[in-house]
């Protein structure tokens, strides 16, 4: 294994408070900070980055995509852990679909794939998943993502239930009965093209919900892919009253408005869809007090045949690994001097935390980390990426700067450099 | 594709054309035979009577060959897509597609796949664009110039794409376009559009010019946006006594099929004031416009002058 000193990067580590210039060594796949001896590839880095490895929280793994090129694309995208939620493939609500899931993560990829479990049978909503027995299979955290249990008594005894084991629940908050033929954000952009509307109440109904199952019974639960105004306020205002509820929003939902979607461009369509400028707004105050907690990837594959169908029939999805940071770089730069604290923070040590992964840069530990160039910026085009789908709307965007070098447990994974 | 993307001019442009041919059609000697050797392919894959007929009429007057294929004859029953379903009729041999489809988009959606010209026929609750181009041609025939004019949609709105049409081109000939109907069908999102909204019948009717009334599709309502057909006839049928309430010059509009007893009682549909027969003729000459002109853009026809 060939060692390297990253040189005069800037080092940023949320977890210790670490934001300095240094040089750091990957020696033998752990990080030291001691003088580099002779045999070590010294790599002049000055003024790139080095960040904790991203960790993503809602991502599905279906078909064009397999493990070892979602593996890739979440790598060149500066992520080493990245969670699987339970619908891609045979749903992981038994112990034997997770144990394959993880046999086969273990083989054919280069960063840490982690399980969620279903919250319920085959996501149905209908009968509570063994959660324990999941647990002890190797799940992290539970869900029913895409989807979300309608039935709030099964909800509600997920998380009590799930509570006993600290078993996260991953909750995508919607309320199917007014948003099941609804393909796009119920507004005007909705009203004019005539597709039908899933409106901001589908969400926030689900949202409270979740606030008043916690409250009363004392559970704790993640919020995925909040994408409405009215959702932000509501977490904030639970936040600040002690209930235990963080949430994530997604880059597509801090980038982009459903002005996308005028063209009948299927790649813009995306679950929760994309929402107004207002809903935008909202997300990115948010983001800045903290009241969102992560940017998840919602990477979600598509074959471009399932795309290119008939606006409504085209399946919801955009992949997200490759394009996530800079997306949301490049949004937050609009906002604030130095994004680089708070992206650390909402893409790596939240999620971390949450999912109970550590990632800390530290002596000895093993390296967990990616080097990234603020300054090389670049444009995408899926057919270039490394996912095997190119399900995106962002083809043809400027994206800010580039992920340089990922390592994944101590190995190089990906490298520009 | 949409009179949204349209400009006054071109929609002028439309009905001037659709004027002339009104005229050569009643005139039995002229020759009209201006796609003669083309071949027009219906695509027809949601179920219509009215607007398919009225485009084979429009393309036999034009002396076009015209193949019709439904829904339920075509290839997408037996699972292929809509695009390979497009690619074939390209293939084989088709000078201009009239496309009638449930999804909204789908005809744009056509047009960036191939390379023959698209003619939307209506897709989805989005457009149907040459109902709109004939509901304003009917209108202009009997009121003139729309500058002004006062316009009232009645009826389920929301599913509608011959509002929204409508609503598109009446406000680009300079007309002023009030939405009309309960607010579960009648959003006031659609102020964005530029319309106004009214939830109150009496009050939308009274300086209307005239009045468009739409069917109730009760097979598009998802869910209940109202309580049932007695009773939005009850609170927004257009009946004898309502229809006092009306401008005694205002004309009424409908696109078909009536509901006759639920949207509209029988006697005013078959009033002096009621021009749904000649909607249904004025579509001939403006579909023959429709046809004509995207054809010619697209190249190789003779002019007519």
């Amino acid at each position: 294994m060939t060692d390297y000193c990253i040189k005069g990067a800037r080092l940023i580590d949320p977890s210790q408070e670490l934001d300095e210039i240094c040089d750091l060594t990957v020696a033998n796949g752990r990080v030291t900070f001691a003088s580099p001896d002779a045999s070590v590839e010294l790599l002049d880095c000055s003024g790139k980055i080095i960040m904790p490895g991203m960790v993503d929280i809602r991502g599905h793994l279906q078909e064009p995509e397999t493990l070892s090129s979602a593996s890739d694309a979440a790598a060149s995208g500066g992520y080493t852990t990245i969670l699987i939620m339970p619908n891609s493939g045979p749903p992981a609500d038994n112990p034997g679909a997770v144990h394959l899931m993880r046999e086969k993560a273990s083989k054919d990829t280069n960063i840490e794939i982690l399980q969620c479990g279903c919250l319920t049978k085959a996501s149905e909503g209908e009968v509570l998943a063994p959660l324990g027995s999941l647990k002890e299979a190797g799940v992290v955290a539970v869900s029913d993502c895409p989807s979300s249990p309608q039935n709030t008594e099964i909800f509600a005894r997920g998380l009590e239930y799930a509570s006993m084991f600290d078993l996260p629940v991953i909750e995508f908050p919607r309320d199917l009965a007014i948003s099941s033929s609804g393909v796009a954000h119920d507004g005007p952009v909705a009203l004019k093209m005539g597709i039908g509307g899933y409106p901001r109440m589908a969400e926030e109904l689900f949202v409270q919900r979740a606030i008043t199952v916690c409250r009363n019974l004392g559970a704790k639960v993640h919020l995925t892919s909040i994408s409405s105004a009215g959702s932000v306020e509501l977490i904030r205002e639970a936040k600040g009253r002690g209930i235990s509820v963080t949430a994530d929003s997604t880059p597509h939902h801090l980038a982009l408005t459903d002005e996308c979607l005028l063209g009948y461009d299927s790649n813009s369509k995306t679950m929760p869809p994309l929402r107004e400028e207002l809903d935008r707004k909202a997300i990115m105050e948010g983001i800045k007090d903290g009241t969102i907690d992560c940017i998840s990837s919602a990477h979600e594959p598509c074959h471009k045949h399932e795309k290119e169908v008939e606006f409504d029939l085209a399946p919801a999805g955009v992949t997200g690994y490759e394009t996530a940071l800079s997306v949301v770089l490049g949004e937050l730069a609009k906002n604030m001097d130095d994004p680089f604290p708070l992206i650390t923070k909402l893409m790596s040590l939240n999620p971390s935390r949450i999912l109970e992964v550590d990632n800390t840069i530290a002596e000895g530990r093993m390296a967990n980390l990616f080097v990234f160039d603020p300054n090389s910026n670049w444009r995408y085009k899926a057919s270039q990426g490394r996912s095997a789908a190119k399900n995106s709307p962002y083809e043809g965007f400027d994206m800010k700067g580039s992920v340089m070098m990922t390592f994944s447990n101590g190995k190089r994974v990906f490298n520009l450099i | 594709m949409s009179l949204e993307e349209l400009t006054a001019e071109e929609i002028e442009c439309i009905l001037r054309q659709a004027s002339k041919f009104k005229d050569e059609i009643s005139h039995p000697k002229r020759q009209t035979d201006y796609l003669k050797g083309k071949r027009v392919v219906n695509l027809f894959l949601e179920p219509s009577t009215r607007t398919r007929i009225a485009f084979e009429i429009a393309a036999k007057s034009l002396c076009a060959d015209v193949i019709s294929i439904s829904g339920k004859s075509s290839s997408l029953t037996k699972g292929e897509t809509l695009k390979d379903t497009a690619l074939n009729v390209q293939a084989l041999g088709a000078d201009l597609i009239v496309v009638r489809h449930s999804s909204p988009g789908s005809p744009l959606f056509l047009s960036r796949t191939i390379d023959v010209p698209i003619i939307n026929a209506g897709d989805g609750a989005h457009e149907h664009p040459s109902q709109g181009l004939l509901d304003i041609f009917t209108l202009r025939e009997n009121i003139g110039s729309l500058v002004g004019k006062k316009i009232t949609i009645l009826g389920d709105i929301l599913f509608s794409r011959v509002a929204r049409s409508n609503l598109w081109g009446l406000k680009k000939l300079g007309a002023e376009v009030t939405l009309a109907g309960p607010s579960t069908l009648v959003p006031r999102q659609f102020e964005a559009m530029g319309a106004r909204v009214s939830h109150d019948l009496r009050e939308s009717l009274a300086d209307a010019d005239a009045v468009m009334l739409l069917r109730i599709q009760h097979e598009r309502q998802s869910s209940s946006h109202f309580p049932s057909l007695s009773e939005y006839t009850k609170m927004f049928g257009l009946n004898a006594a309502r229809s006092k309430w009306l401008k005694p010059s205002a004309l009424i509009l409908h696109p078909g099929p009536i509901n006759r007893g639920v949207e509209i009682d029988s006697e005013l549909a078959d009033s002096e004031r009621a021009v749904i027969l000649d909607q249904v003729k004025n579509g001939i000459a403006v579909r023959m416009a429709i046809l004509y002109l995207c054809a010619q853009s697209a190249g190789g026809l003779r002019k007519n002058d």
